[in-house]
Parts: C-alpha cells; structure tokens; sequence
C-alpha cells in the first residue's frame, strides 16, 4: 500500500503558500525536536531511514492534520517507544 | 563492482508498491526514463528502514522523466533518484 506520504504530483492540496523569509522554525520547539532527531540519529538510537519510515506509519488522519515537525515528533516518540532510554522501566 | 546501468540507458520503474518504507515515489512506478548518472553506492533505504543489520548497498541513479509522460503536460524533465534494485532496462520501444 502506498503511504499517505506518497502525494508528490498528487492535486487536491490546495496551492501551496510560500512564506517570504521563512525562518528556519516557526517556534522554539520545532528547533529542540529538529535537534533532538538529530542527536538520536547521530548516536545510533535508530537510522534516519527508520525516522522516515515512523514518519511514514503515522495514521493518516493525524498524518494530514499534523504540521511538518508535529510528524518529527510522533516518529521520535514512535521510535523511543520501542527501544532505547524511553522504553527502558 | 560496476555499475549496471550507463547514462543515456532508458530503464522502467519496476511498478511494486512495498508495504514498508521506499524511495520510489508513486508518481514514477511502471514509467520509462533515462539514466543522467550515478551517484555512487548506497545502502538500501527499504532495508535500513526496516532494520536490517547489513543492508544491501547498491548504485544511486539519476533517471530523468518527461514531464508529459508522467502528468499528461509539460515540457520539461523531473529527476529522481533512485536505488538499481527500483529499476529495470527498457526495451528498444519503451516496452
């Protein structure tokens, strides 16, 4: 099955918006989730193909409701869930 | 070891839909294109994904698209990158 991700060339969304001088994030935490992937990709917790595939299993009414980093964040908690220092106790 | 395809090769898009994590975006699946290059030796995203320990590691290729082959319209080239195992030559007739 195709993932709900899967929409590239897909129409129905709507023109996309361009935001002139978009900031890196739009609020602080978007930057400590960004960072924190980051952090657990470096050290070997998981691989970043594994974040995307988390990315991907999201439900896709949550998926198509949540913003870009509110996805980062259900995947690393998906992640850590399973494994690693949050699955531990 | 070499790589299989050369650029200029026309190769098709083998048209599977993985249950798990791909990087063959749908839009492509089943179409024709043509090898620009490639971009060295990779591990299999579909294999990371999924946990494998010692995923297969294959050439990246850049195959271009007509535009018009994929959405009906337009006159320009979409690139994607993708993994040897998505792909397959093309016959003469695009077959």
């Amino acid at each position: 099955m195709s993932r709900v991700n899967d929409v590239g060339g897909q129409g129905g969304f709507g023109a996309l918006e361009i935001e002139a001088d978009e900031p890196p994030f739009h609020a602080d935490w978007e930057a400590r989730v960004y960072a924190l992937n980051s952090v657990l990709v470096r050290n070997g917790v998981y691989r970043l193909d594994e974040f995307r595939d988390a990315v991907e299993r999201m439900p896709p009414r949550a998926y198509l409701a949540a913003s870009y980093y509110e996805r980062w964040l259900y995947a690393i908690e998906t992640l850590l869930a399973g494994r690693g220092p949050a699955g531990e106790g | 070891m070499r790589a299989e395809f050369r650029a200029g090769e026309r190769v098709r898009v083998r048209a599977v839909d993985p249950a798990g994590h791909t990087r063959v975006p749908r839009y492509v699946r089943g179409h024709v294109g043509r090898i620009v290059e490639c971009q060295g030796r990779w591990p299999l995203a579909d294999e990371c994904a999924a946990g494998v320990a010692e995923p297969r590691v294959e050439p990246v290729y850049t195959v271009a698209f007509a535009a018009g082959d994929l959405w009906g319209e337009g006159g320009h080239e979409v690139t994607v990158d993708l993994w040897e195992s998505y792909i397959e030559r093309a016959g003469k007739d695009g077959a």
